[in-house]
């Protein structure tokens, strides 16, 4: 632990990346708010300087192989010892990296998605909060304060989610978010504090050493590594607390693109990769997350094939997405997941913010309006959105296709085949609905009428002369991702090389895997897209899926497996007429029912007394008098040594 | 002394008893007025006996004091009961209970 030195470089510039968003949002709200352009530039000159010393972080660091802490202590009790600070290692470099370039990017496209919006500043603000909660949890140094931090990402997507808080849709799901996350958030506090009484400080690296193997019996490690995955469960929406995400549409898309790629919903997986050394201590605690990995990515999966509105299906995409990330996390693949987290954070950003020009322009969600409307007449965003596309399908050139492979590779080495074939039918199955939406945007039906004039009354011309004034800051953001997707799948040498270190403590080899699972990958995926092609591109096709044929499938799927169903069940039967009514009978009988049972009594007690009261002198005398002879009677035989 | 103390005392308290008998038991104002008299005399015999007994002077003087107290009591309590009667019309107490 090196003591905190003012003139340390690297300390400076990590706590400028930092909290330089802080003090935006600080100006912002205070004093900011009525000039647009100004709140905007602060936010903006924050989050650049913020990305910029995140990438002098990554180069200074680049070969630096030993985790850097830089911490002081917060709270000392007897046992106990809880540090704050900051820890540098690769993968907080990295992440830190991601954050702060999707943030940069997002704020620079929202410049042109806001433009207008009454609301423009307190959205800056709340990205800046974001920025800050986001890049503040990447950088903690022990679990207590990743996890405050991890709660204020938490509540500033709240505040993005229900930003158009007019709307009810919006507050709506704006809350759905927060008490859904808030229910995983529970246990991971309960994990903490089960980790707080057995190894007595919550330092990561405290945790993550194999002391702590040592100083909780292997049944409570496996209890607290599946409390702390509940944290994870629900803040990247995974199988029990997954249907908050596709509500999170309400919000703008910039902030859609935001919460998918690099923070809220990153976070979780964050935390697993973060805790990953812990977390392996506890071989059962493992399976179970494999498990529900797994299980999120064929739910979610089969939500996106029939999902008509375009920002839900990138949304069930991200849950099938980081669904594979812990699957890949949990077969021990260390390296693939978080490989696929930095590569799913430049592609899912991407496929927002292109599905964001989309609906900047035509106002619609719905796919088949948007491929009616003449979504492929946007030249750039349509390639975005193919590269995009081709990156979530898992095709070659993409990044998606090298850290899909790695992940496969994990789960090839794992326990059971099975979760290998899970991890191929979820290939299959992400090819297929990536390219029904591209192919139902880029090929509508239209035989006859192919400028697409009557569409009902969403005359292009005046939207599309806006669009054009904003379009440089939408389509720069776009550019630069589309090039971070291409590049980045070449980047996984290195990567892995920073990540992981000389020691291959946690490397799964590669190497020597089986030459034809990447062959079999690929013929999966171009399965998919093939699929897709059939049922939707070609011409005369029946724009149908195969899903969609089978009634009882695509009534399933489009109401997410009766997810939401069971949890109004829940809510509305076992907790508002369990539990609230039996609290109610409570509140009535037992707690009311008490205290008018004392003013009764007092009541009764008063008219009982009052009774005794007659208004006749001679009672009182009568009293007076036995009082006095009962007195001296007393005294005399007290004094006298009697009774 | 020819009469022993116990005697007076016994007379005293006999007197006492009587007064605290006529004060609770009539019905009539004046009637309780005068108990309250005969328990004040009864607590001057006593007194003006113990004197005797202890030979010391403070008891008579104490005598001296309880017949101006049952003076001014006798004044007062007169001038209420007077007071009373103009009120009520009768002597009865069980009719004095305004304040109940």
């Amino acid at each position: 632990m090196i003591p905190f030195r003012a003139e340390d470089a690297i300390h400076m510039t990590v706590i400028l990346a930092t909290l330089t968003p802080l003090f935006a949002f600080l100006l912002i709200m205070l004093g900011t708010r009525a000039r647009k352009n100004l709140s905007a530039g602060l936010s903006l000159g924050a989050i650049a300087i913020s990305f910029g010393c995140s990438l002098l972080l990554l180069a200074r660091l680049w070969n630096v192989r030993e985790p850097l802490e830089y911490s002081t202590r917060w709270v000392a009790l007897n046992r106990m010892e809880i540090p704050f600070g900051f820890l540098l290692d690769p993968v907080s470099l990295l992440m830190l990296s991601i954050v702060t370039l999707i943030c940069l990017l997002v704020q620079v496209y929202s410049l042109g998605y806001m433009a207008g919006d009454p609301g423009f500043s307190r959205y800056y603000a709340f990205m800046s909060l974001f920025a800050w909660a986001m890049t503040s949890l990447v950088l903690s140094s022990s679990l207590l304060q990743l996890f405050i931090f991890w709660e204020l990402v938490g509540l500033s997507s709240y505040l993005l989610i229900g930003f158009w808080y007019e709307k009810f849709s919006a507050t709506q799901a704006g809350k759905k978010a927060f008490v859904m996350t808030r229910a995983g958030d529970v246990s991971f506090l309960l994990g903490l504090i089960l980790v707080l009484v057995h190894v007595g400080n919550p330092a990561i690296l405290e945790m993550n050493s194999l002391d702590s193997a040592g100083l909780m019996p292997s049944g409570i490690l496996t209890f607290a590594a599946l409390l702390i995955f509940g944290g994870i469960v629900g803040k990247s929406a995974q199988f029990p607390l997954m249907t908050w995400l596709p509500d999170a549409m309400e919000g703008p898309t910039p902030v859609s693109a935001l919460l998918h790629s690099a923070t809220m919903v990153a976070a979780g997986v964050y935390l697993f990769a973060r805790l990953f050394p812990f977390f392996a201590l506890s071989p059962t605690a493992m399976g179970i997350f494999l498990f529900i990995g797994t299980v999120s990515m064929i739910l979610a999966s089969t939500m996106a094939m029939v999902a008509r509105d375009i920002k839900q299906v990138w949304a069930y995409s991200t849950i099938s997405q980081l669904g594979f990330m812990i699957m890949g996390l949990a077969a021990g693949g260390y390296f693939a997941g978080v490989f696929h987290l930095t590569t799913h954070a430049g592609f899912k950003a991407l496929l927002f913010l292109c599905s964001g020009v989309f609906i900047h322009t035509w106002h619609t969600n719905d796919i088949f309006e948007l491929g009616k409307g003449g979504a492929r007449r946007l030249k750039i965003p349509v390639i975005a959105l193919v590269v995009a596309a081709g990156a979530l399908a898992g095709l070659p050139p993409f990044s998606g296709f090298f850290s899909k492979e790695a992940i496969l590779a994990a789960l090839a080495l794992s326990s059971h085949p099975v979760w290998l074939a899970a991890g191929l039918l979820g290939v299959f199955l992400t090819a297929y609905y990536a390219f029904r939406v591209l192919c139902i945007l880029l090929f509508p039906p239209s035989a006859g009428e192919e400028p697409s004039g009557p569409v009902g009354g969403l005359a292009p011309a005046p939207k599309a002369s806006r669009q054009e004034g904003s379009s440089r800051t939408f389509i720069w953001p776009l550019i630069i991702l589309v090039f971070l997707t291409l590049l980045l799948g070449f980047f996984q040498g290195p990567l892995q090389h920073f990540l992981l270190g000389e020691g291959k403590a946690l490397l799964v080899d590669h190497g020597e895997q089986a030459g034809w699972l990447p062959f079999t990958a690929l013929f999966l995926s171009l399965a998919g897209v093939g699929l897709a092609w059939v049922e939707f591109g070609r011409c005369g096709a029946a724009r149908l899926g195969f899903v969609e044929r089978i009634p009882f499938l695509r009534e399933l799927f489009s109401q997410r497996w009766y997810l939401d169903h069971f949890y109004h069940f829940f809510v509305d039967r076992i907790v508002d007429r369990g539990f609230s009514k039996l609290f109610a009978q409570n509140d009535n009988r037992v707690i009311d029912g008490s205290i008018e049972a004392v003013s009764r009594g007092t009541l009764e007690a008063g008219r009982f007394l009052a009774f005794l009261q007659s208004g006749m002198i001679q009672y009182r005398l009568l009293v007076s008098f036995a009082v006095m002879v009962l007195l001296s009677l007393y005294f005399f035989y007290r004094d006298s040594g009697g009774f | 002394m020819i009469v022993p103390f116990g005697h007076v005392l016994m007379l005293a308290g006999m007197l006492f008893l009587l007064g605290v008998f006529c004060t609770l038991t009539r019905r009539n104002l004046v009637m309780i007025i005068l108990g309250v008299e005969v328990m004040l005399n009864a607590a001057a015999i006593a007194f003006v006996g113990a004197a005797l007994h202890w030979q010391s002077l403070e008891g008579q003087a104490f005598v001296l004091f309880i017949m101006a107290i049952a003076a001014t009591e006798v004044s007062v309590g007169l001038a209420l009961i007077v007071y009373a009667y103009r009120r009520s019309g009768s002597f009865d107490p069980s009719s004095c209970n305004l304040l109940r």
